[in-house]
């Protein structure tokens, strides 16, 4: 099972040269939310097909769309039962290679802790460092955000051959807010009009060579008016 | 006089026996099937022992020598007598696997500096004879000659044993009580997996997976019975195999002529491959051998005679590699009514001149056919086998009802191939994109590139009306399949992403991914075409040619879509420049000669080519 979910891993950073990645964050004025992480490979459906198509890559054995199929339901029950998470939901498209996931949540420390618990208890890996950092966090007025440290090691491992291809695979996160953006510490991302979300754009280049490149510390208005 | 004439001739004999005795070729075991004689080692002095033990034909001494004592080393180090061949030899028997190598010894304190985990097993110095061993080969010196050779009993041998004395001790079998744990293969290697990580789990899978067979622990179980039988059985091995080789002097040179013959040829390397015997013990043949083995023998028999020989030579920016395939009578008759084709000239209108590899290869199915039809029929006819016969009464009905004019009309057996390249093909993609106000998305079909290697595999053909009427009915029933005039396209034919093409004309049917050459060229390519000194050296070749520019080609080559064997064949190939070419004789029933031509460019010693060359034809010949 572990192989199974390091191949997926492997797989989608393999294909980070033509990935199209967006986490979507949603934070109430109580703290709760909703997190969507969309994975988009249409633009690679080639590739993808030919990876699905071979028994191994680099040695590894290359899981079948039904073993897919699988490991995706397990991670919904087991996530679905963490504390705090509720309405875990993935749709799979596996014409255009597209993978939507959504999930609601009490907080962002327990969306954080069910994250870990969730993948610890898939891969069967107790001492995952990179589980150990906290990617999030909220006071009320402040949201804190990078991307998970996971993500930020395998785009690391990424080859120095692919730098060119890099540069047309996105990263794009979105935080959303019941109230009004006052600053933003992130120059690169933008304001919505409405002035309740923020928007973080990189290609997969750039977080290559800089993976702070989609830190950001959002700031809202007061809510006691 | 005469006595003296006899005394010095004796002396002569005895002289030209000893010197022949002592030469390294004369210790490869008669049951290698492959083997790689190099005779002019002083190439390699100057490649460093690192760089050689990482070619794949050294993968059997690999343990003994990547253990940090050749760091550094060159071959010239290692004590070897670079006046002498160096063999690398292969073989696979019913019961055993052997490999290794054999060479000369210059300097023996020198070589153990290489080869310092070997102890002592056995001085025969009565005989010249030191067999030394570590963990896993052995390495026995004679004279100034050394074998050093691993002998591996075959794991079906083994548990053929195994069952046979461990069910003649009444023992259940050792199998039954997996059958409630064990969900899958797959399941099993992945909890494989996590248990070399998870004590706990460790210690529990352990105690599933090796059952006690018997509750007194001097009794061995499944497990441990198998270990001792390997051990036993890869000693009686190792020692027969040296009885043989040094109290009989019987040796792979002295056994077969053809093998003796190619040690004469001067060339900086020979090879020889048994084919026979790869038959012979090849494992999808054991239904034959146990079941039918009259039919076996008969099998066994077309195929004697079949070798194939070669010698290397090294020149100036090139290596080239000569080889001979001979046949017996049987196996020669099929394949020279096969090869009696004539070069299809319609084929190089299809290869564009800055392909990067091509291939065409012309044959004659029909003939060939019929000479099989004719040679092996009798022998199937002789069998009283109830499935054999009715197999030969379906051959035989085929054959009277089945239109061979349509058949081989429509597959000749003449085709060709090229790789051009890559290039950008179109496919769409769904992109999401946002809205301003919000950051809100939504999902949009867009076009989209994608790099895609282009292929082109064409066949001859005589009857185009029969593609053209199947290709006809299919576009009724799918809208995928379309007719262009020129052309027919499948759309999402491959991959499910990308279209396919299909030209059926000029005598030829081809599919291609290369829209170019379907849209454009459906013709040929006109001055485009692959220029006329390239296409006369096509037409000169025999039945095969095959000319592939290493850079362009193998380092572009998309290793996804090859499976493990051929993708470590065409890795021993990569970051090479140059070109390789490949080109056979006309076939007579005795034999077809091949030649391989490798040009390259570059400052690497030509030792390293020819190595690399050679490791290419071990792991094919494997």
């Amino acid at each position: 099972m572990k192989k199974n979910i390091l191949l997926l891993i492997v797989l989608v950073f393999s294909l980070s040269s033509c990935i199209e990645i967006l986490d979507d964050l949603t934070i109430h004025n109580d703290g709760s939310g909703t997190l969507r992480y969309n994975i988009n490979l249409s633009s690679s459906k080639i590739k993808v097909n030919s990876i699905l198509a071979l028994d191994s890559l680099d040695g590894k054995k290359v899981p079948s769309i039904e073993e897919i199929k699988g490991k995706v339901q397990q991670f919904i029950k087991v996530l679905d039962a963490q504390s705090g998470i509720s309405n875990v939901k993935v749709e799979e498209n596996y014409t255009d290679y597209i993978f939507k996931f959504s999930c609601d949540f009490s907080n962002v420390l327990l969306l954080q802790e069910g994250l870990k618990q969730t993948v610890t208890a898939m891969t069967k890996e107790k001492n995952i460092q990179e589980l150990d950092h906290n990617w999030l966090s909220w006071d009320g007025t402040k949201l804190s955000r990078s991307i998970p440290s996971i993500s930020k090691a395998k785009v690391n491992e990424l080859k120095q051959s692919d730098l060119d291809l890099l540069k047309t695979g996105t990263y794009t996160s979105i935080s959303r807010f019941d109230r009004a953006v006052e600053k933003f510490d992130n120059s690169t991302a933008i304001l919505s009009k409405s002035k309740q979300a923020v928007m973080v754009k990189t290609d997969t280049y750039s977080l290559r060579e800089n993976q702070d490149v989609l830190e950001n510390v959002i700031y809202l208005i007061s809510n006691k008016n | 006089m005469h006595i003296k004439k006899i005394v010095l001739l004796s002396a002569l004999v005895i002289v030209a026996f000893k010197s022949q005795a002592q030469k390294s070729e004369h210790l490869i075991p008669k049951d290698a099937v492959t083997v790689f004689s190099i005779n002019n080692i002083n190439l390699f002095q100057k490649i460093s022992l690192d760089d050689l033990i990482s070619y794949d034909f050294m993968e059997e001494v690999h343990q003994e020598l990547f253990d940090g004592s050749t760091s550094g080393s060159t071959l010239k180090d290692s004590g070897l007598d670079f006046d002498q061949k160096l063999n690398v030899f292969y073989g696979k028997a019913n019961k055993s696997e052997i490999s290794g190598f054999t060479f000369g010894i210059k300097n023996e304190a020198n070589l153990f500096k290489v080869f310092d985990d070997f102890d002592l097993l056995e001085d025969m110095s009565k005989n010249g004879v030191k067999v030394y061993g570590s963990f896993f080969n052995n390495l026995i010196i004679k004279g100034n000659n050394a074998l050093l050779i691993r002998v591996e009993p075959t794991m079906e041998y083994i548990n053929q044993v195994t069952d046979s004395i461990w069910y003649a001790r009444g023992n259940e079998s050792p199998f039954g009580y997996f059958e409630e744990d064990v969900e899958s293969d797959e399941e099993t290697i992945l909890n494989e997996e996590v248990y070399e990580e998870d004590e706990n789990i460790e210690n529990e899978t352990e105690e599933q997976l090796f059952p006690e067979a018997s509750e007194d622990p001097n009794v061995k179980n499944y497990y441990e019975l198998r270990d001792s039988i390997q051990l036993i059985i890869q000693e009686g091995q190792l020692d027969a195999i040296l009885k043989e080789l040094l109290e009989k002097n019987i040796n792979l040179a002295n056994s077969d002529v053809r093998f003796a013959e190619l040690l004469t040829h001067n060339s900086e390397g020979v090879f020889y491959m048994d084919n026979a015997r790869n038959i012979d013990k090849s494992n999808g043949l054991w239904y034959f051998q146990t079941v039918l083995p009259s039919l076996y023998k008969d099998i066994q028999e077309l195929y004697n005679g079949n070798v194939i020989l070669g010698d290397l030579y090294l020149k100036d920016q090139k290596v080239e590699v000569d080889i001979v395939a001979q046949y017996g009578r049987g196996l020669g008759e099929i394949y020279n009514e096969m090869n009696d084709s004539k070069f299809d000239k319609n084929i190089l209108k299809y290869i564009p001149n800055n392909s990067s590899g091509y291939f065409s290869y012309n044959v004659n199915l029909r003939k060939a056919y019929e000479k099989a039809y004719e040679i092996i029929m009798p022998i199937l006819n002789q069998e009283k086998n109830a499935q054999i016969a009715m197999n030969v009464l379906t051959i035989e009905l085929l054959n009277e009802f089945i239109n061979k004019d349509a058949l081989f009309g429509t597959y000749k057996g003449s085709m060709f191939g090229s790789f051009n390249g890559f290039k950008k093909i179109k496919t769409k993609k769904i992109e999401f994109f946002y809205d301003e106000n919000t950051f809100e998305y939504g999902e949009r079909v867009a076009e989209a590139e994608e790099d895609m290697p282009i292929f082109t595999y064409g066949i001859t053909i005589d009857r185009d009306d029969i593609p053209e009427k199947i290709l006809n009915h299919f576009g009724r029933l799918t809208s995928k399949i379309q007719n262009k005039g020129k052309y027919w396209v499948f759309e999402n034919a491959i991959l499910d992403a990308a279209p396919l093409y299909m030209i059926n004309r000029n005598g030829l049917f081809i599919l291609t991914n290369d829209e170019d050459l379907a849209v454009n060229h459906a013709d040929g390519y006109g001055k485009e075409k692959l220029n006329k000194k390239a296409a006369k050296r096509a037409k000169k070749s025999g039945f095969m040619y095959a000319n592939i520019n290493v850079a362009q080609t193998i380092d572009r080559f998309p290793m996804d879509i090859l499976n493990d064997r051929q993708n470590e064949m065409i890795q021993t190939l990569k970051g090479k420049s140059g070109n390789l070419e490949l080109l056979s004789s006309k076939t007579s029933v005795k034999q077809t000669e091949f030649k391989l031509e490798y040009t390259y460019q570059g400052t690497d010693p030509s030792g390293k080519h020819l190595l690399d060359l050679i490791n290419s034809l071990y792991i094919v010949t494997k």
